[in-house]
């Protein structure tokens, strides 16, 4: 037994050594997304900010999403019970995502790259590697929880108990610690790494859709979900800490399974056997644009099943809008248009966010023309009869269509919700559609600016998003920082109006998308004649 | 018949560093040429420059007459490409990325693939992100190699591949050669190219700095001669053209001035021969000729 594990003490502590970078970033930035927006719950739980957000999260749309809180009555509805109703499960979410990547990227990947081999060749048990990275992955989790408990506890805000702010913390650590039992154990099974990181993180969204399903229909069933366990803790309102200790009998049980099932396993094996793919290529993918449309797949699925869902999400809080934005001074300035119906005006600006949302599947897509470039994929096709116009128009014209689709889906979503869930309304879902494809020629600008960077300084393309985000930026706040219109005029959307509150403007689309389609000719121009970055 | 590839005093900068000074040489008809260096000396500059892939600096590249820049979609119609590093789509498998680089290519041979995805021992149902890197270069050389083309470009093909492939892999080539096509082969295995090449061109930080057939090649060095005599072995060491002399008892090892063999083989008779091994130079002597400086 001893044996197994001989030396996993060193292999921890070279591991500190290795990731020490990696977990110093991993506990700063999750532990500042999770305890770190306190001060702005603070500023939305003025007035009547509380009892519009407990109004607005109440809704079983919002409880599927950001789960349950155990408050029933809106006066109850401190900050503390706020801030782990919208934060905890997610926080939890990226907590676990970041334990599974790191568990299995030490484990079943290293052994996939042969690391495994070399380290297994020195006096090391067999299984010790595995226990090094599990205990690492634990300890950063225990750190994260006590950073984020002191982190909370420093604003020294009103319903952020000593108490709660830990058991927030380790509720957030739990749910990475579940994670790695996860990770560790789809290691074993999967025959390689990125199956059992896919599978892994698979698992993960099967619980998060299973709990939506529960939390509405009967919380006690969430009760026996792992990632329950997490938010069901309810910090700063009831203080349950009893499901911390079921996700470490829970943990403890998977990962003695795990090492048990990779005790008994040859070293690259697994348990389920791997999945033959086709010996021959079916007929879509064999030209330039299968090929792209294959490679992109997983992600345009992704973001076009996640573009209605958000979309839904924005439009479910349309029933409770007005109690929302009267609830609190900043909301309203940011959403509120005087003259102008509620819903109108807040459709104007949830349209924006939309549409800023849908923007980054177009973007990824050029990009991805050039990440494939660079990892040399792309050199044996550069020898055959393939045009450098092939490849440049085949991404435009794909990022151009799922722009189109994509934001279809997410004023779609967004309308469908809203005006299901209003009782009155003058609006109708052409309403939403027009606003929403009013904008489309600002996503064809950041297409055009893609096409541009792609061509010319492809290896700032990194550049596209800091810009997509400093336009969400300048748009949402530009109500209540009061902004000048010099700033405001820096973001594409700016240019186009308002839709519903303005009428179309044909003069500023007709513009606008010229002008975005020159700047794709001149990306083009810059595409062909530059030299190709080979793993560089 | 005129040349298929025609280069005339190529030159690359990337940056400040210049990667290509002054490269110049020539492939024909149904010829292979060998194109060897170390790393870092510039063939795999050339041959992007070759594709199109990047773009020179100064002097010409000509590939079947044509331009290599401008021309390049006219040009690959009609050559096969290897790149020493292949590099697949994970989620893709081999047999999928074989369809697909041959219906890039144009003219491929469903039977040829399937015979050569045999020989070579590959598995065509398997993620290629679970392909080793000997794996990986498999199906660059399969797609290449099932296509009909008239200049075959090879980038350090067998690397990664063990002996037993790097032999069926040579088979191959033969095969081609024997079709009368003409190949650049680029490598630092020298067997591989002593085996297949009619001719050598050496590249040494970004310049050609040795180019002609094996044969004339060798003219340039010495053979490595063993010798076994009855009487005292160490007076060879006085003939003229003997050099690096190792004495092991009675049995010498040296090497051997082409143009004073005859002065050698004289001596060595006085002393009754009892072995004589002669070895032609090695592509690694020249190499280390050159290298050495």
């Amino acid at each position: 037994m001893k044996e197994k594990f001989a030396r996993w003490h060193i292999l921890l502590l070279q591991y500190f050594k290795r990731d020490w970078k990696k977990i110093f970033i991993w506990i700063l930035a999750l532990g500042l997304f999770s305890a770190g927006f306190i001060p702005a719950f603070e500023e939305m739980a003025k007035g009547d900010g509380l009892i519009g957000m407990y109004e607005t999260l109440r809704n079983p749309a919002m409880v599927s999403i950001v789960g349950p809180t155990p408050i029933k009555e809106a006066s109850k509805y401190t900050l503390g019970a706020m801030y782990s109703h919208e934060m905890l499960l997610f926080s939890g979410l990226f907590a676990m995502i970041i334990s599974i990547l790191h568990v299995i990227g030490h484990t079943r990947k290293e052994e996939d790259l042969g690391l495994t081999e070399l380290v297994r060749s020195f006096q090391v048990g067999r299984q010790a590697n595995s226990l090094a990275v599990i205990v690492e992955t634990i300890f950063i989790n225990l750190i994260l929880a006590l950073f984020i408990g002191v982190i909370m506890i420093s604003f020294s805000a009103d319903g952020i108990t000593t108490l709660g702010a830990f058991l927030f913390g380790f509720a957030i650590a739990i749910a990475g610690i579940i994670g790695a039992a996860i990770g560790i154990l789809m290691a074993q099974i999967m025959p390689i790494s990125s199956a059992a990181t896919g599978s892994s993180l698979g698992i993960m969204g099967l619980l998060y859709l299973i709990r939506g399903g529960t939390d509405i229909s009967n919380i006690k069933l969430s009760m026996l979900n792992p990632l329950g366990w997490v938010y069901l803790t309810y910090p700063f309102t009831e203080n349950n800490w009893l499901t911390i200790i079921f996700g470490l009998i829970f943990s403890l049980v998977i990962m003695i399974l795990a090492l048990s099932l990779e005790g008994r396993r040859d070293m690259g094996a697994g348990y389920l056997p791997e999945r033959q793919g086709r010996a021959n290529a079916k007929k879509t993918l064999l030209s330039i644009p299968g090929l792209f449309i294959k490679l992109n797949k997983g992600t345009i699925i992704s973001w076009l099943i996640a573009f209605p869902v958000l979309g839904a999400a924005y439009g479910a809080i349309y029933g409770d809008m007005e109690t929302f934005l009267e609830s609190n001074e900043m909301m309203k300035q940011m959403f509120t248009y005087s003259g102008i119906s509620i819903e109108e005006s807040f459709t104007s600006t949830i349209i924006m966010v939309m549409v800023l949302l849908v923007a980054i599947l177009p973007i990824a897509i050029v990009n991805k023309l050039f990440s494939e470039e660079r990892n040399l994929n792309l050199s044996q096709i550069h020898g055959t009869k393939v045009r450098r116009s092939q490849l440049y128009w085949t991404n435009i014209f794909l990022a151009g269509l799922v722009s189109i689709i994509g934001l279809g889906l997410a004023v779609g979503g967004l309308g469908g919700a809203a005006l299901s869930v209003m009782k009155s309304t003058t609006m109708n879902i052409v309403d939403f559609l027009v606003a929403g494809y009013n904008l489309l020629p600002s996503i064809l600008f950041f297409i055009g600016l893609a096409g541009l960077v792609l061509g010319w300084i492809p290896n700032l393309r990194k550049i596209l998003y800091i810009y997509l985000s400093y336009s969400f930026f300048v748009n949402y706040f530009a109500g209540i920082l009061n902004l000048p219109k010099i700033v405001i005029n820096t973001s594409p959307i700016s240019w186009l109006p308002k839709m519903p509150i303005e009428s179309f403007k044909f003069k500023n689309f007709a513009i606008i998308t010229i002008v975005s389609i020159g700047l794709t000719l001149l990306g083009y121009w810059g595409y062909k004649r530059r030299d190709m970055v080979e793993g560089a | 018949m005129s040349k298929l590839v025609k280069i005339q005093g190529l030159e690359k900068s990337f940056g400040k560093v210049q990667a290509l000074k002054n490269v110049s040489f020539d492939v024909g008809p149904g010829e292979v040429v060998g194109f060897i260096g170390p790393n870092g000396a510039g063939k795999s500059t050339t041959i992007r420059i070759l594709l199109g892939i990047i773009k020179r600096d100064a002097g010409s590249a000509e590939i079947f007459g044509k331009d290599v820049w401008r021309d390049s979609f006219e040009i690959h119609k009609r050559i096969s490409y290897v790149p020493g590093d292949v590099s697949l789509w994970g989620s893709l498998t081999g047999g999928e990325i074989i369809d697909l680089f041959m219906k890039l290519h144009g003219s491929g041979n469903r039977e040829k693939r399937d015979y050569l995805i045999e020989r070579f021992e590959l598995d065509p149902r398997k993620k290629s992100k679970g392909y080793s890197k000997g794996n990986r270069q498999k199906v660059g050389l399969i797609a290449a190699l099932a296509v009909e083309s008239d200049l075959y470009i090879f980038d350090e093909p067998t690397s990664g591949l063990d002996p037993l492939m790097e032999q069926v892999f040579q088979e191959e080539v033969e095969k081609i050669k024997k079709e009368d096509k003409s190949i650049l082969l680029s490598s630092h295995i020298l067997s591989e190219v002593e085996r297949l090449a009619d001719r050598v061109v050496i590249i040494r930080q970004g310049e050609i700095v040795e180019s002609g057939n094996l044969d004339e090649l060798r003219h340039l060095t010495r053979s490595r001669v063993v010798l076994e005599t009855e009487g005292d072995v160490s007076k060879m060491l006085e003939v003229n053209g003997v050099h690096d002399f190792i004495q092991r008892e009675n049995q010498g090892i040296f090497s051997a001035d082409h143009e004073h063999l005859n002065d050698i083989l004289i001596e060595a008779s006085r002393l009754k021969v009892k072995k004589f091994e002669v070895a032609p130079p090695t592509l690694e002597d020249l190499f280390m000729r050159h290298y050495q400086g």
